[in-house]
């Protein structure tokens, strides 16, 4: 090789070098320029999205497994305005199966998507699965179709419809003061209102976790899986709560009440097996809540609307006065007809006086001037430990949202008077949730023993089922005591010959009469008419809390709450397969046994 | 003569060229080998990343029917549903007088439905990979040591 050509060779080894020195000097430079590394930013949006993903809520059952809410498939419908070809097709369909506005529809559709314009337009949401089903048809056809020559085919290219849950409730109004209701409208902050959706919220909803979803191939992943909510099984038996709801309505048909709430209640572990108020709401249909519940009605009065429980309440001062041993069974009183205290004057019922009775002949005639001798005989020490130790004083602490409770006035308060320590006796200037005293007198009917009164017997949590141990809250009362009240209450009754009675069933209960408070003082025409009642007596499988609210048949609670007791009971002994107390006791059958039909 | 011995022991000039030929062939082979195999690689693992993603959405879409047919399930066999049907069939509740009861030794009444297993003994799992992947040698040689001294206690007996 000459030196001529070794030059060459040089020189373009030497430009070689230089280019390509100046080339990799480039691509480095310009991976480190502002340009560049908003570039690099700008694509991350195109590599994947970044989704929060919302579990589906939890569902509730109904002590049997039945279904009382659950979710559904619905769709959102929107327009990709990138993929749109035929706006007057998509303008059409949607107005003709979607009910949308043909105008407003075509006016989306035609838009040209950036410079302001959005690539993707909402058309509607909580679309049923009927009308996607005829839109998947209409596609599929139109699919479907051959050109013929210049022809140009129909197509809705660019209408999509996204599938998610909706909450449901297949019961409709059955159970919903107890249920509450999801504001499911609200996709993204939904909320439970009322009852166990209130109470549960947290645990139904779940914990939406944010995804990464890459659209690279090469990094794709597993989307991590998102549990659903914690499901709820209730102590509640849709039968039994179907059949409370029935009697309530009839009750307030045949009575003329304003309002009512029919409890019923295990007393042996706390469970409510039914709980029935007026009104109820359609949870589907929520947005109408406004309408049926003007303000101050409560959504749910059985835990949220205090009210003056008048004779009903004689069961607890009798229960304090026998456990504090003031009195026994036999202790007799004369009843003159009238008790004077604190310079006011007690009446009984009928404004006249009674004569020598026994402890059980009080709670028969349901006497205000025993229970006011009662109370004092006690003394507002102990009388007033009595009734913060039945749970008076505070809110029971069921599982709804909205539980509500009057303070207890005591004495030293500055509303409390000596007059007070009678009144309260006889259920009278004292205020009591209805769950309140299925809860305290439930302890009469449980050996004294009072549970904490729940509506969630077990919970799914990730696909395992844990039971809710009942909660014992306290023993006001010694066993001991119990019982002979129990007993009481049973001869009271068919002493009485009440209406509350069912043949064949050994009952005890009482009945209540409260007169309601008005600006001009107490009303005698407008009453609270309430019984409440258990059986078996000596082995209680339901414990039952009637209260009518202002009934105008009848005034009093012997005459309008007891006979719905009893019709309930009658009923209620069959779903719960109870047999009569002489197929029960004779074959000491203390479960239930094998039901048949005559 | 020193410059012919030197001329005997030098590489024939197409020998070296097809030696280098050859070397440059041999780099470009591997290459292409590590290459294909990378292409093969990665392409089974988009294939599998989209087979996996196409699964989680079937998985989505039957949990949505499982919960639409939930749904009706309750529906059909709600209480109002099926009080039409019995009302329908002139059929009517059952009175206290007219059910008769039977014992049956033994029988113990249902407690309640079991929707869910019970709550289950969490295990640990044990490593997939054993200690002999992953410990390095000097962990490996301490392990050893440490075994040795804790079964040669000098209160043991050996037999």
């Amino acid at each position: 090789m000459n030196e001529s050509m070794k030059n060459r060779y040089l020189m373009i080894c030497v430009i070689g070098t230089v280019v390509a020195s100046v080339i990799a000097f480039q691509m480095i430079r310009i991976q480190h320029i502002d340009g560049a590394q908003q570039i690099l930013a700008f694509s991350e949006d195109y590599q994947g999205v970044t989704r929060m993903i919302y579990p589906d809520r939890g569902n509730i059952y109904d002590s049997q497994g039945r279904l009382l809410a659950g979710n559904e498939t619905s769709y959102e419908i929107g327009l990709d305005l990138n993929s749109i070809s035929q706006p007057e097709t998509i303008a059409g369909i949607a107005a003709s199966i979607l009910e949308l506005d043909y105008a407003k529809v075509l006016g989306y559709a035609t838009m040209t998507p950036g410079d302001g314009n959005p690539v993707y337009v909402v058309l509607d949401d909580f679309v049923s699965k009927d009308k996607i089903e005829q839109l998947v048809t209409i596609k599929e056809d139109y699919s479907k179709r051959t050109a013929r020559g210049n022809e140009v085919l129909p197509n809705i290219d660019g209408l999509l419809w996204t599938p998610h849950s909706q909450r449901t409730y297949p019961e409709g109004t059955l159970a919903s003061n107890i249920l509450g209701f999801y504001s499911y409208l609200d996709r993204t902050g939904g909320i439970g209102y009322f009852g166990l959706e209130e109470a549960y919220d947290s645990q139904l909803a779940g914990t939406p976790r944010e995804v990464y979803i890459a659209f690279d191939p090469q990094r794709l992943s597993t989307v991590e899986e998102v549990p659903p909510g914690v499901s709820l099984v209730l102590t509640i038996d849709r039968e039994i709560q179907s059949l409370t709801e029935k009697t309530l309505d009839e009750a307030i048909d045949w009575s003329g009440a304003e309002g009512g709430t029919i409890l019923v209640y295990n007393p042996e572990d706390g469970g409510v097996i039914a709980m029935a108020t007026t009104p109820r709401l359609d949870p589907n249909d929520y947005w109408d809540y406004a309408e049926l519940f003007p303000n101050p009605l409560p959504y749910n009065t059985a835990i949220s609307q205090t009210y003056e429980p008048g004779s009903v309440f004689k069961v607890i001062t009798m229960a304090s006065a026998l456990d504090s041993g003031e009195v026994d069974r036999d202790t007799r009183f004369n009843d003159p007809g009238y008790f004077n205290i604190g310079g006011a004057t007690i009446y009984n019922w009928n404004m006249g006086g009674w004569g020598d009775v026994d402890m059980t002949e009080c709670l028969q005639y349901s006497l205000n001037v025993c229970m006011s001798w009662l109370a004092t005989e006690m003394g507002p020490d102990t009388f007033y430990t009595y009734l913060k130790n039945f749970g008076f004083d505070r809110k029971t602490g069921i599982d709804l949202g909205g539980e509500n409770h009057w303070p207890l006035k005591l004495p030293g308060d500055s509303f409390w008077y000596e007059v007070d320590l009678a009144t309260n006796s006889f259920g009278q200037g004292i205020s009591v949730t209805p769950i309140q005293m299925a809860m305290a007198i439930g302890a009469v009917a449980n050996d004294g023993r009072m549970m904490a009164p729940h509506l969630v017997k077990s919970m799914i949590i990730d696909g395992e089922q844990y039971n809710v141990d009942p909660v014992v809250v306290g023993t006001p009362i010694k066993a001991e005591t119990a019982h002979i009240l129990t007993d009481m209450l049973v001869d009271s009754l068919e002493n009485e010959a009440s209406n509350a009675l069912v043949n064949g069933y050994s009952l005890a209960g009482k009945t209540g009469t409260g007169e309601i408070a008005t600006e001009f003082g107490y009303s005698s025409s407008e009453t609270n008419a309430s019984f409440a009642g258990w059986g078996p007596a000596e082995d209680p499988k339901f414990l039952v809390y009637v209260w009518l609210e202002k009934p105008s048949i009848s005034i009093w609670g012997s005459e309008v709450a007891a006979p719905v007791f009893s019709d309930l009971v009658s009923k209620l002994v069959v779903l719960m397969d109870i047999p009569p107390d002489n197929v029960r006791l004779s074959n000491d059958i203390n479960s239930v046994g094998q039901k048949g039909q005559d | 003569m020193k410059k012919d011995l030197l001329q005997a022991y030098k590489q024939a000039p197409w020998r070296t060229q097809v030696q280098w030929v050859g070397i440059f062939l041999l780099i470009v082979v591997a290459v292409a080998a590590v290459a294909g195999l990378y292409l093969f690689i990665s392409g089974r693992s988009a294939a599998t990343g989209r087979r996996i993603q196409n699964l989680e959405s079937e998985v989505a879409e039957l949990q949505r029917q499982n919960n639409d047919l939930q749904t009706q399930l309750g529906e059909i066999s709600s209480s109002r549903s099926l009080n039409e049907r019995v009302e329908s069939l002139n059929m009517r509740p059952l009175t206290p007088n007219e059910a008769i009861y039977l014992e049956v030794p033994g029988y113990i009444p249902p407690s309640g439905p079991s929707l869910a297993p019970p709550p289950s003994i969490k295990e640990e799992r044990t490593p997939i990979l054993l200690p002999e992947f992953t410990d390095t040698f000097i962990e490996w040689i301490s392990s050893k040591l440490k075994a040795d001294t804790q079964t040669l206690t000098p209160t043991e007996v050996q037999p």
